[in-house]
């Protein structure tokens, strides 16, 4: 079988989990492509409009896909860790491309709690039912599966630059090239170097979060204010980049939180959404950086 | 300790009947209005949404008018309401505003331990014995149910009503009058003739009335000004309208999740539509379409604040609700910039459609 499976959301964290598992099960994997404008006008198109960017750019990559699979990955993340959450619309993902989406294949949508290997087993075992009653085929997949991805170390760790930012957000965001507008690269170009989340392991980031009030249920604001907060109060680096979503819900709380604890320390905001023009994205980056070689050259940071 | 508390619909009036057999200081918050609106936009943070501005805005003039501490229930996600507390917290300090907040938060997230330690704080702060203070509760819980089931029947009634605006006339005067009441006795007292009158008011049972369900967002679902008052607004076309969600509901739903045993009607049924909770009321929001139609509503509307994460997931799903049911549901969004104009048009286009339907035009031509 075609198993369709969208290069969105937390693919970019995930891919080599996913396309091994349904590899060996002995399935075809169909991916969409690199997001470009035909995808993000067929998201934009169909997907519910108060939604933000990157769940229009999935429901993008599904359209993509409807009639190149005969069955489509449509992942519901539940839970990356216990007691906390992504987002909501990761929990009703399905359903709003299902709903959104017309013609659309059958789906696996069955519910992921990836906090540990035999919560995640679950899903694995009700997906491989799908395709196969062998049970030992199944159990094999899984396993390779998460080799697989035990060997995957996503992030950007510059260290030839005189300057480095902090490129903070949701994965998705910052790996995407389409959808950042090559931000990575422009950076490079103009000599600044970038880290992601990924530099700190959990240790500093739980040390990090318990300076909040409230544990935070959310695991990416988890991981980005625990960055945030450790680079920026160790000055491991000169600035920070947040790259967020128009109207992300967790954004608009996370964002406060990280300024709230580095006073006096250079972010900026960048947020997309389809209407960004790129114009002007450039013009704030450069603006950042042109301030962020000021301050260095005058010693201020 | 000069306690004060978020605004939501009708809990207000339990809490003052609380605090006021607890013989506890209490600042009763503001009706939410345009000012609060406005001073909490001013200094919250631009995207988040709008219950989190209204709140701050009536929490600042709360203390402006000697309130101390701010009494707040807690969550934990994944909607962003659980993440209130600290945000408020932290923009109130900013402010130079120093108040204490006691966030009543799950069990399962701080430990029952704590939970009674921050109940406590306020416990401590009354003379009253365990008692007396375990009554004050059922107190509050006797006046929650009673006033909503007041409005309930005010809302409903409205439609078939013989003199235009009796039942919110009755309403509004029974909120003003239990606004003056001292202990919660005489709230309950003024509250069962209020429900007395509204049962013998005169009806015109061969009215048929368009009846509409109210979905959506808890928030913008109890507080009148965020949703620019659309009850009042039906009410005033002759609609018959009802919400699912009231603070009396919540209380029960809250106490019977830990078992599974909460809104069992609604769990199924919205499973063929979105079998998982993803938070705050989206689910609920999918199942009570479904159970207006079965009820014989002609449409429902749903209200929900700019950015609100779950119920975006449930209005993908309504229309597909709509098409499958015959069943005609409006989407209405609101923030600070909500137009009134633009949003009186379309409740009318809405009616209008809704009577066309029924072959029932009831607004002359």
């Amino acid at each position: 079988m075609k198993v369709g499976v969208p290069r969105g959301l937390l693919f970019y964290k995930y891919r080599p989990f996913i396309t091994t598992f349904f590899e060996e099960l002995g399935e075809e994997v169909v991916l969409s492509p690199e997001t470009d404008k035909e995808i993000l006008n067929l998201g934009s198109k169909y997907s519910v409009d108060e939604a933000c960017l990157p769940v229009k750019v999935f429901h993008g990559h599904a359209a993509y896909l409807r009639d190149k699979c005969d069955i489509i990955f449509l992942p519901r993340i539940m839970q990356l860790r216990e007691r906390e959450y992504i987002c909501p619309k990761f929990c009703g993902l399905p359903e709003m491309v299902i709903n959104s989406v017309p013609d659309m294949p059958k789906a696996i949508t069955f519910p992921i709690y990836a906090f540990s290997e035999k919560s995640l087993r679950k899903w694995a075992v009700k997906t491989g039912l799908i395709f196969t009653k062998n049970y030992l085929k199944i159990h094999n997949s899984y396993r390779a599966a998460l080799a697989a991805q035990k060997k995957f170390s996503p992030g950007i760790n510059d260290i030839d630059y005189d300057i480095k930012i902090a490129l903070v957000g949701h994965p998705y965001n910052v790996y995407d090239s389409f959808v950042n507008m090559e931000l990575v690269s422009k950076l490079h170009k103009m000599g600044i170097g970038v880290i992601t989340e990924e530099y700190i392991g959990d240790e500093l980031i739980d040390k990090e979060v318990k300076t909040l009030f409230k544990r935070p249920f959310w695991t990416f604001t988890r991981n980005s204010y625990g960055f945030s907060s450790y680079v920026g109060t160790h000055k491991e680096v000169q600035g920070i980049i947040y790259l967020s979503s128009f109207a992300c819900g967790t954004d608009s709380i996370t964002i406060e939180f990280i300024k709230d604890r580095l006073d006096n320390f250079p972010i900026l905001v960048l947020k997309i959404d389809e209407q960004t023009g790129e114009a002007g994205f450039n013009t704030r980056i450069e603006a950042f950086v042109d301030m962020l070689k000021r301050a260095v050259v005058n010693c201020q940071l | 300790m000069v306690i004060t508390f978020p605004h939501l619909g009708n809990s207000a009036f339990a809490a003052k009947a609380i605090f006021d057999d607890l013989e506890i200081d209490y600042i009763l918050p503001p009706v939410s209005s345009r000012t609060s609106l406005e001073i909490g936009s001013c200094h919250a943070p631009e995207e988040i949404c709008l219950p989190f501005k209204i709140m701050l805005g009536s929490f600042i003039q709360s203390i402006e008018k000697g309130a101390d501490t701010i009494l707040i229930p807690g969550s934990c996600g994944p909607c962003r309401y659980g993440e209130y507390c600290e945000l408020h917290m932290k923009t109130l300090k900013k402010l130079g505003y120093n108040v204490e907040f006691i966030v009543l938060d799950q069990p399962g997230d701080i430990g029952f331990q704590e939970l009674l330690n921050r109940i406590n704080k306020i416990s401590l702060k009354s003379s009253k014995s365990n008692k007396e203070k375990i009554n004050a509760l059922i107190s509050g819980y006797r006046v929650i149910n009673l006033i909503d089931k007041i409005e309930q029947k005010a809302k409903i009634k409205s439609g078939y009503e013989l003199n235009s605006g009796e039942c919110k006339r009755l309403f509004n005067e029974c909120k003003r009058e239990c606004v003056l009441t001292k202990k919660s006795n005489e709230m309950i007292l003024l509250l069962k003739k209020y429900n007395n009158l509204l049962d013998n008011v005169a009806l015109n049972k061969s009215k048929k009335p368009l009846r509409i369900a109210i979905i959506g967002e808890i928030y913008t679902l109890l507080e009148p000004f965020s949703n620019l008052y659309i009850e009042d607004k039906l009410i005033d076309f002759g609609v018959s309208s009802k919400r699912f969600l009231y603070p009396s509901w919540w209380v029960k739903d809250a106490a019977l999740s830990p078992v599974n045993l909460n809104s069992l009607d609604i769990k199924k049924a919205s499973k063929k539509y979105l079998p998982y909770y993803i938070g705050g009321f989206g689910r609920e929001c999918v199942g009570e379409a479904v159970l207006a139609k079965k009820q014989g509503f002609h449409g429902a509307i749903q209200i929900l604040p700019m950015g609100c994460m779950p119920e975006i997931v449930s209005k993908s799903i309504l229309p597909t609700i709509s098409k499958d049911e015959d069943f005609p549901i409006m989407t209405l969004v609101v923030d600070e910039m909500t137009g009134e104009g633009g949003y009186q048009t379309r409740i009318e286009a809405f009616l209008d459609l809704l009577e066309r339907r029924e072959f029932n035009v009831l607004h002359g031509c």
